[in-house]
């Protein structure tokens, strides 16, 4: 009823706009505008939250029985303590103005233990609590990507130091570099929700983890092959791919911050697009390749389309944003058997769906990112097929090198030093029988286990 | 390996008196076998003569089998018996590590307490057979299709009552078991008898609508291991991780297309080269397409032959798999031929299916 009534008024308002000022004291356009742009942008903000439900799914339905409490309780854990870092310091790093000129183009100040006031002052256009929420849904997203590296092995104090880092410094300080005016967002570089800001990051932090880690024990052979740890249930993973592809809708759609004349419809519009892509070549490019169709890659595959065209949800056409999804799951096909030659083992395929798709999203803007949307967003240039040469094409590259690089180095080093201190990896009885067991005394699946290590090795 | 060679190996096969010879004289002539193979021996004499020494050797086992069997107090009963060979022995394509895949009929009874006799007799046998293959190093079928296996090994009437119950039953089990006579071939024993046995239901199988249609069915199940872009479709994971299963992804699929196609025809040879040739013949088979045929089996069944080879433990095993470093670039290439040629003759049966029964 509510739902309706509100709906009934955003398409009055949006067919006369006059009638808001039909008579003194009833609210200004103004009003109307920043209250319609705050529901849509906490609506955005839960629906990203809701990604975590997804995230659950997807970790613990690509892991073993013996780590499923584990895997799906510290994701919630995270989530609380990322919220409190980010709230004392994140958000002050990405959009604090205290900076001086200099510094910010590196990094921002002020906000810290964010305060903010109760509600819209004039002339915003929503409140900062709202947008507070939805920067913040962003980070725990990332962070939980960064997770897919860490799986089955780690101990959890390290989930907890390295959320403190992450939620703190990493993942603030690039997304001031491009959505807080920092210096790559004086560049012009094209990322609308997030390919490099919140996908690549988190895919650099879980390859960093996954190089310290080592792979899990029983994944590589003596003589270099591979073998094949399959995950618990795919039902768990297909439904985690179903939560995401709605959050997503909040991830890009909702990065419109506002309602305005609709332009978040078509963002939500070529999302859609660029994951159906991604999901129908994932699953026939691995049909033709292995001579099966498997499922875990068109799932990866319909993840993949989806992290590429955050980058160039706004930028393209449709047609681009079905090109961008296609090639996003053949390229995450191919990238998850590239880390496994290598011998890096990625339970959950962070690497491939957010990492190379990620990149592949955020270069694609600058091939197929057309002036018209440009002009609409009011970020960057068009790309070299319509005109615009190579010079977007090469401020991706940059940033997505740059920004790459920096989270990988710093993940790195926070997690190199923490392997020196205090170690990063459980036992490998731990291991064997299972973090569930190991770092909270319960199993996740209580029944299907024994509790004594009688049978558990065999898991 | 020369006739003479050969001829001298089956004399000493005959002459052997105890498994540990016969073993010996396998283990010498697999050796033997085993790296003729690798200097690019033409694969068909090769194995033509193994799978002669093989026959040899089994027929020498059956004598000394009988002997001990006659050793534990048991009287041959009054009544004929023969022994087939099924699957690759049947074919006459036996590897170096082949397993056991056989079956046992024998003359019906005058009257029941001689029934009783005859079928612990040929039970006796049939376990002493089996134990001593097992010896000389032919493991048993995993299946259970062999002459211990009591519902393998029964009086000519009661193998009429089972074929016929199989052939009013056409479950996908059943037809298997069909599928598996199809490739029965008579190894020792008395001639007359076999004819009988198999002469109940060969010919016969294609004429039922519903069993024709299984028996595609069940000779299509087996993928053949190559893909749209001409690559090999290899194992990822595990231990074999590189490596082709040749036997289910090449060999056995040819197998199953020749012998459906010859049991249309009413072809009662059991080898597929045979089969092949039988199906020229008649004009079943282009003269093209029969060479073709013939030569991608020949192909294919070199690899699997060097697919066996001696495990951890120095027996004789066979995955059937092959190891990519076996596979160099010059034969992967008429292997990707013959493969495609496999899987044309796949479809061609597949579309058929289709007109015939109108899909699945």
């Amino acid at each position: 009823m509510l739902k309706k009534s509100l709906l009934g008024l955003g398409a009055l308002l949006l067919l006369f706009p006059t009638m808001a000022f039909a008579a003194d004291g009833d609210p200004s356009a103004a009003t109307l505008n920043m209250g319609l742009n705050a529901l849509w942008i906490l609506v955005a903000a839960i629906l990203v939250l809701l990604m975590q439900g997804g995230f659950i799914l997807l970790e613990t339905g690509s892991t073993r029985m013996k780590n499923a409490g584990h895997v799906a309780g510290k994701t919630i854990f995270t989530v609380g303590l990322a919220s409190l870092v980010y709230w004392a310091v994140g958000y002050g790093i990405t959009f604090g103005g205290d900076a001086s000129e200099s510094l910010n183009k590196f990094m921002g100040i002020g906000n810290f233990f964010f305060d903010p006031s109760i509600l819209a002052g004039e002339g915003d256009s929503y409140p900062a609590t709202i947008f507070f929420i939805f920067q913040l849904a962003f980070a725990a997203v990332s962070l939980s990507i960064a997770w897919g590296g860490f799986a089955e092995r780690a101990k959890l104090s390290v989930y907890l130091i390295f959320t403190i880092v992450f939620a703190a410094v990493i993942y603030p300080i690039i997304a001031h570099w491009i959505w807080g005016g920092g210096w790559l967002a004086a560049d012009g570089a094209q990322d609308y929700a997030g390919s490099t800001v919140v996908h690549l990051t988190g895919a650099m932090a879980a390859f960093a983890a996954t190089i310290l880690l080592k792979p899990r024990i029983g994944k590589f052979n003596k003589d270099g092959s591979a073998n094949e740890i399959l995950g618990h249930n795919q039902v768990f993973t297909s439904l985690s791919v179903l939560l995401l592809w709605v959050g997503w809708f909040g991830f890009n759609a909702g990065s419109a911050v506002s309602v305005g004349e609709g332009f978040f419809g078509y963002v939500a519009f070529t999302t859609q697009l660029g994951a159906a892509g991604g999901a129908v070549s994932a699953l026939l490019i691995s049909w033709l390749v292995k001579g099966k169709a498997d499922i875990p890659s068109m799932l990866n595959g319909a993840l993949a389309g989806l992290v590429a065209i955050t980058a160039s949800c706004a930028f393209v056409e449709p047609w681009a944003a079905v090109v961008i999804g296609l090639i996003a799951g053949v390229l995450v096909f191919v990238s998850a058997q590239f880390f496994e030659k290598i011998r890096v083992d990625d339970p959950i395929s962070a690497m491939s769906v957010h990492g190379a798709a990620g990149v592949w999203g955020t270069l694609a803007n600058g091939l197929f990112a057309t002036q018209k949307l440009v002009d609409q967003v009011g970020v960057g240039k068009a790309g070299l097929f319509y005109g615009g040469g190579g010079e977007q094409l090469w401020v991706q590259f940059l940033s997505v090198v740059v920004c790459g690089a920096f989270a990988f180095a710093v993940s790195f080093v926070v997690l190199w030093v923490i392997k020196q201190v205090s170690g990063l990896r459980v036992t490998e009885e731990q291991e064997i029988i299972g973090l569930d067991l190991s770092e909270h005394g319960t199993y996740g699946y209580p029944e299907a286990l024994k509790r004594a290590g009688t049978n558990t090795t065999s898991l | 390996m020369s006739q003479m060679d050969l001829a001298q190996r089956l004399l000493e096969i005959n002459g052997a008196g105890t498994l540990q010879q016969l073993r010996t004289i396998r283990e010498e002539v697999q050796e033997r076998v085993s790296s003729l193979l690798r200097e690019e021996y033409r694969v068909v004499p090769v194995v033509e003569a193994l799978n002669e020494l093989h026959d040899a050797l089994i027929r020498r086992v059956l004598t000394l089998a009988e002997q001990d069997t006659a050793r534990m107090g048991l009287v041959a009963p009054p009544v004929p018996y023969a022994y087939f060979l099924f699957g690759s022995g049947g074919r006459g394509e036996q590897t170096l590590a082949s397993d056991q895949d056989s079956g046992l009929v024998y003359g019906d009874c005058a009257d029941p307490e001689e029934a009783e006799l005859a079928a612990a007799y040929f039970g006796a046998l049939g376990s002493r057979i089996v134990a001593s293959l097992f010896e000389i190093g032919y493991p048993p079928c995993e299946g259970n299709v062999i002459v211990s296996n009591p519902e393998w090994c029964l009086p000519i009437s009661a193998w009429e009552q089972k074929v016929d119950r199989w052939f009013a039953e056409p479950s996908w089990e059943n037809v298997r078991y069909l599928l598996i006579l199809a490739d029965a071939r008579l190894l020792a024993g008395d001639a007359e008898l076999g004819r009988r046995w198999k002469g109940r239901y060969i010919g016969d199988m294609m004429s039922h609508a519903d069993i024709a249609r299984r028996m595609l069915e069940n000779t299509l199940r087996h993928k053949v291991l190559i893909g749209v872009f001409g690559q090999l479709f290899v194992e990822h994971y595990g231990e074999n991780a590189g490596s082709l299963d040749v036997k289910y992804g090449a060999y056995i699929p040819m197998v199953n297309i020749f012998r459906l196609l010859a049991m249309r025809a009413d072809i009662p040879a059991t080898s597929t080269l045979g089969r092949i040739r039988a199906l020229r013949e008649i004009g079943a088979l282009s003269g093209d397409k029969a060479d073709e045929a013939a030569w991608a089996f020949e192909v294919v069944l070199r690899l699997r032959l060097l697919a066996s080879d001696r495990d951890d433990n120095g027996q004789w095993a066979g995955s059937g798999k092959l190891r990519s470093a076996v596979l160099d670039k010059e034969e992967k290439a008429p292997l990707k031929k013959a493969l495609r040629i496999c899987r044309r003759l796949q479809r061609q049966l597949e579309k058929e299916m289709q007109r015939r029964f109108g899909g699945r």
